[in-house]
């Protein structure tokens, strides 16, 4: 495992470096499976340690003898807050993850050789930059895993301006989804708030177009079957299936968009999908 | 030497005196709970706690079921503070309790140093009499279970050099059983140090008759040369003298048991009669208790002693990993060294 | 053989409860230590607990979306009378092989 995504010299995107928290998971001992890393991104308000580790996605993928490459977005987990509003834009995130992968290892994907590229599995936010990554990144991305993803960002919906007044004077918040949000970020003492509210007004400044540039690598959609926030995920699904990728949808029974993370079906759908 | 063996020997010495027992096959993890139990129903006064010791029953299940049996409020867990366990048992005390604290493992018993040293052995002194100190501290010690840092320890020379402070160790259940509700019934400060490799081994144990609880005691005669051990070197002892009387020598094996006050008089005895001893120990060599053992054998016995008393101890390096400590712990072979030493020494 | 339960463990952050998601062993399984046992729910995250040990699962408590209290009965174990603590292995009593023979001559004055 190692710190921060370049220990010795610093690989800066655009003059700066965002402090992005970066952990590499080897495979369980005598189980490397040679296969490509894949790397975990998570949803908001969330971390690495969260989305992944507690829920037990990183000792699953290591058992299956994958190599894990996690980080944690700005302003969540251990992950710096930068001051600059730049730093989360979704953009200057994705080139980010693309020095930080290249860092950790990955490379192009080279015909027959299953070591070359890099998988992704993305969960909410998480699954919005996959999309997009998987998108922009063609030559490196083999495959894609989205779980709870959504053809809007909800987060491009919410209303700042009533969030900050709410956190400057207690005013409550009319729009349901938006003080559902804050709820969510206020419940972990560890989230920076400052800094979600500035991904978030990164987020409103990049909507999510997912038809703008849609990913032609296979992908795995999954949600729970009580999910709110990825009920769109079959137009999802038909935006990248009609631009000629191969689309797998699945359906966790009984979970929702904040508990369907730990299920098994989800885990072993992944595994399965990405085990080729 | 086999554990039945042994438990043969000694129940048969213990035997002599009684004609009706009580004995139960007991491991000395079950006859440490029973022992507490006992206590806890006898003593109304008695409380017992430290990390682990009330929900889970202790790591080593030597409270197991006490805190069902007894409430929350006589069994209970604590905070990882040793500290704070220690000085709760020096407020407990005061206020007229039997405390019985556990301190998980050896080496923790470090950051309670403050509270043994400087109050809990010198309270009775220092309020001339009227503020006595009836705990009893349970500390696993010593190696052998492969474990890691400050789970290895012996720390027996460093209580022993507190005024204040009793110290003692069994080496086998019958033992224990009966030496720790002899501490409990002390009103003085006892440092109990539990052999935790021994914990599994399972013995005989009497408990209509401790028998004599205050001093050493012979655990195998013998007439050429006397082994003394305490703890889990005991049952160590007893093997290699098994494997001296394959080559003619005939060990007597000492407990010490009481690690403060040592019991000169049995070391007297025995060495007057042997006229050579090996000291074995766990703890590092220097200025560890076996030079206190040499030197009270070498004031009684001088005239008559046939060598130097050899010591057969750990080294002087900090405990090691769990990997290395049968290079540490005395083994049998370099007892057997120690012994031939011994015989081998000749005057002038 | 002997039992150790393990109570549902603090889940840190202030949480006071959890709910069961699934079970991911059965009564009669034997579990490796920090293989996952349950899928749970807080109010703030869903989780999957490992086996703070290895042994034969003999009772589990609470189905799914059944709501535990931290510190009650989560899982109860079954392990044999030797088992080591959380600390350290239970050592052998085997005997040993000696490398070192005594010689002396006694004189027995």
């Amino acid at each position: 495992m190692s710190g921060r995504h370049a220990e010795q010299h610093i690989h800066t995107v655009e003059g700066t470096d965002p402090h992005i928290f970066v952990e590499i998971h080897e495979p369980a001992a005598g189980t490397d499976a040679g296969l490509r890393p894949i790397l975990l991104l998570h949803g908001f308000s969330s971390s690495s340690k969260l989305n992944w580790g507690d829920t037990g996605w990183i000792t699953a993928l290591q058992a299956a003898g994958r190599r894990v490459i996690t980080v944690d977005l700005p302003g969540h987990g251990r992950s710096a807050s930068p001051e600059d509003l730049d730093s989360y834009s979704p953009s200057r995130i994705r080139a980010d993850l693309l020095q930080i992968v290249a860092d950790a290892g990955a490379r192009p994907l080279r015909d027959g050789d299953p070591s070359s590229g890099l998988d992704i599995i993305g969960y909410s936010l998480g699954s919005r930059l996959a999309w997009e990554f998987g998108a922009t990144q063609p030559e490196l991305v083999h495959r894609l895993v989205l779980g709870g993803p959504n053809k809007e960002d909800p987060l491009a919906s919410f209303d700042l301006a009533a969030a900050q007044h709410y956190l400057a004077d207690g005013m409550p918040i009319e729009d349901e989804s938006t003080a559902g949000l804050l709820k969510m970020a206020q419940l972990l003492p560890s989230n920076d708030l400052f800094a979600l509210l500035s991904l978030i007004e990164a987020i409103k400044g990049e909507p999510y177009d997912p038809a703008e540039a849609v990913p032609h690598m296979p992908m795995l959609l999954v949600a729970g079957d009580k999910d709110e926030r990825a009920v769109t995920m079959p137009e999802l699904a038909s935006i990248a299936s009609h631009a000629g990728g191969m689309v797998e949808q699945l359906l966790v029974p009984g979970r929702n968009h904040s508990n369907a993370i730990t299920s098994r079906v989800f885990k072993d759908a992944a595994l399965a999908f990405l085990g080729v | 030497m086999s554990e039945s063996t042994t438990a043969t020997l000694e129940t048969a010495t213990r035997n002599e005196a009684t004609t009706k027992t009580q004995s139960t096959r007991l491991s000395m993890q079950q006859a440490l709970n029973r022992a507490l139990d006992e206590i806890l129903s006898a003593d109304p006064r008695t409380v017992v706690f430290g990390e682990d010791c009330g929900q889970l029953g202790g790591v080593f299940r030597i409270t197991d079921g006490l805190q069902a049996k007894h409430g929350e409020s006589r069994v209970f867990d604590t905070p990882l503070a040793e500290s704070g366990i220690l000085g709760m048992s020096v407020g407990l005390a005061m206020a007229g309790f039997h405390p019985i604290p556990e301190v998980q493992f050896d080496g923790f018993a470090y950051p309670a140093i403050n509270q043994i040293v400087c109050q809990i052995a010198r309270m009775n002194y220092r309020s001339r009499g009227k503020l006595p100190m009836p705990i009893t501290l349970r500390v696993p010690s010593f190696g052998g279970i492969r474990a890691p840092e400050h789970h290895g320890e012996s720390l027996e020379a460093l209580f022993a050099h507190v005024p204040g402070l009793k110290v003692v160790s069994p080496s086998d259940p019958h033992d224990a059983y009966h030496l720790l509700k002899y501490a409990a019934s002390r009103p003085d400060p006892v440092i109990f140090m539990e052999p935790k490799s021994r914990y599994w081994q399972k013995g005989d144990v009497d408990t209509s008759d401790g028998g004599t609880l205050t001093g050493a005691r012979i655990v195998r005669p013998g007439r050429h040369l006397t082994l003394v051990a305490w703890g889990a070197m005991v049952a160590r002892c007893m093997q290699v003298a098994e494997l001296a009387a394959e080559d003619g020598i005939d060990v007597e094996v000492l407990d010490l048991r009481w690690l403060k006050p040592i019991d000169a008089q049995a070391l007297a005895t025995s060495v007057g009669k042997t006229r050579r001893a090996v000291v074995v120990h766990e703890a590092p060599l220097t200025s560890g208790l076996g030079a206190e053992v040499a030197q009270l054998i070498t004031q009684s016995c001088f005239d008559t002693l046939k060598a130097p008393v050899e010591r057969v101890t750990g080294f002087d390096v900090p405990y090691p990993s769990g990997d290395l400590e049968d290079e540490y712990i005395p083994n049998i072979d370099r007892i057997l060294l120690g012994i031939q030493r011994v015989l081998e020494y000749r005057r002038g | 053989m002997a039992e150790i339960s393990f109570p549902l463990p603090d889940l840190g952050e202030g949480l006071i409860e959890a709910t069961v998601l699934d079970w991911l062993v059965s009564p009669g399984d034997h579990v490796e230590r920090n293989q996952p046992l349950v899928e749970l729910e807080t109010s703030k995250s869903a989780l999957e607990l490992p086996s703070p040990q290895a042994g034969k699962v003999i009772r589990i408590h609470g189905a799914p979306g059944d709501t535990i209290n931290v510190g009650e009965p989560l899982v109860v174990f079954e392990v044999p009378d030797n088992t080591a603590g959380i600390v350290g292995t239970v050592p052998k009593d085997d005997v040993p092989k000696r490398r070192v023979r005594l010689s002396a001559v006694l004189d027995e004055d």
